[in-house]
């Protein structure tokens, strides 16, 4: 572990998804969990790009890049669902959003 | 260890400590704010890992395009409305905390005791500084391996935009056009609008005294309506004699 290695990038990334799981796991506020989807999907293109750091290999690189590309446009069509939840139910809490098991 | 692991670390732990807030904090816009130090403290962590160009996309896309989006909408949310100012849920923030901590401790063993090692790749610094640079690197692996892939991207942006319209737009046919009139109201120095089709006046001759420019600048005026507007007029005043 002196040298700088993928095992690193690995164990920051696991430590941001879990984080990310946590927050999704536990909050309650929809905006909230977005954002911790949000990190999760950036904990993913670190574990990408210390492979590709390790490998000498730009494929971890170019799929990072469609990771974020994907993460912008799951950003606009989630946030216009919450700008639609806000309009329709008036609220942000999931444990208030229950319609379908009713 | 070497420097660049030392400096590798301190980003990483300022990192997690962002993600931690945006788990812990109570208000959206922390959440938002401990969003944006991770992200750029993972940009940093890609200019270690020589991902440059990442880097950049990393601060543009996410810190800026994401979190705007992300703060504009919690604008939009009604602040009473927030769920954890009404209390938590003792229960399933335990029940989440041993879940990942029993996660963690599974990965990183596994992480740990890594045996897998792939045969190294053709882009050694030497190959990638021959092709002029990280981006040229990526862009000649991108447009020849990954043709039909960025394509498809594309057309995946255009649908999310296309989506998005559809989801923020008013659902009932009465606000949709009075949405569309509100944008259409949005008037430079004219105190009717756009709504209102005739011309002022014809404008006399500057040099016949009756008519007094505003001063400085033209004023913006933003009404919800044409009803709204300043009574005030903003090309100036009209004196009568």
């Amino acid at each position: 572990m002196s040298e700088l290695s993928a095992t690193h990038f690995l164990l920051l990334s696991a430590a941001l998804f879990i984080i990310g799981m946590v927050g999704v796991l536990t909050r309650r506020n929809v905006l909230v969990i977005f954002m911790c989807i949000e990190l999760m999907l950036n904990a993913v293109n670190v574990s990408l790009i210390g492979f590709a750091y390790e490998l000498h290999q730009l494929t971890g690189q170019v799929f990072a890049l469609f990771v974020i590309a994907i993460a912008a446009a799951e950003a606009v069509v989630g946030l216009g669902i919450v700008m639609a939840l806000t309009r329709r139910a008036d609220t942000v809490d999931i444990d208030e959003l229950r319609q379908l098991r009713e | 260890m070497s420097a660049q692991v030392a400096v590798f670390w301190l980003l990483a732990f300022v990192s997690l400590l962002g993600a931690l807030g945006v788990v812990v904090a109570r208000n959206p816009i922390h959440s938002a704010i401990g969003l944006v130090v991770s992200f750029i403290n993972v940009a940093a962590i890609y200019l270690i890992a020589r991902a440059e160009f990442l880097a950049v996309v990393q601060v543009i896309v996410y810190a800026g395009a994401v979190i705007v989006l992300i703060v504009f909408v919690t604008m939009l949310v009604h602040p009473d409305d927030l769920p954890e100012f009404h209390g938590r849920r003792p229960l399933r923030v335990v029940t989440g905390l041993v879940l990942g901590l029993a996660l963690l401790a599974e990965v990183s063993a596994a992480i740990l005791a890594r045996q897998l090692a792939g045969a190294p790749g053709p882009w050694t610094d030497q190959a990638v500084a021959a092709v002029g640079g990280n981006t040229r690197a990526l862009g000649q692996v991108l447009y020849s391996d990954y043709m039909l892939a960025i394509q498809l991207t594309a057309l995946l942006l255009l649908a999310a935009t296309i989506g998005a319209i559809a989801l923020a737009r008013p659902e009932a046919v009465s606000e949709r056009l009075a949405a569309a009139r509100r944008v259409l109201t949005i008037s430079l120095a004219h105190p009717r609008g756009v709504d209102q089709p005739e011309l002022p006046p014809a404008l006399p001759g500057a040099g016949d005294g009756r008519f007094k420019p505003a001063g400085g600048g033209r004023p913006i005026v933003l009404a919800r309506s044409a009803d709204e507007f300043t009574e005030q007029p903003a090309w100036g005043e009209w004196r009568t004699r």
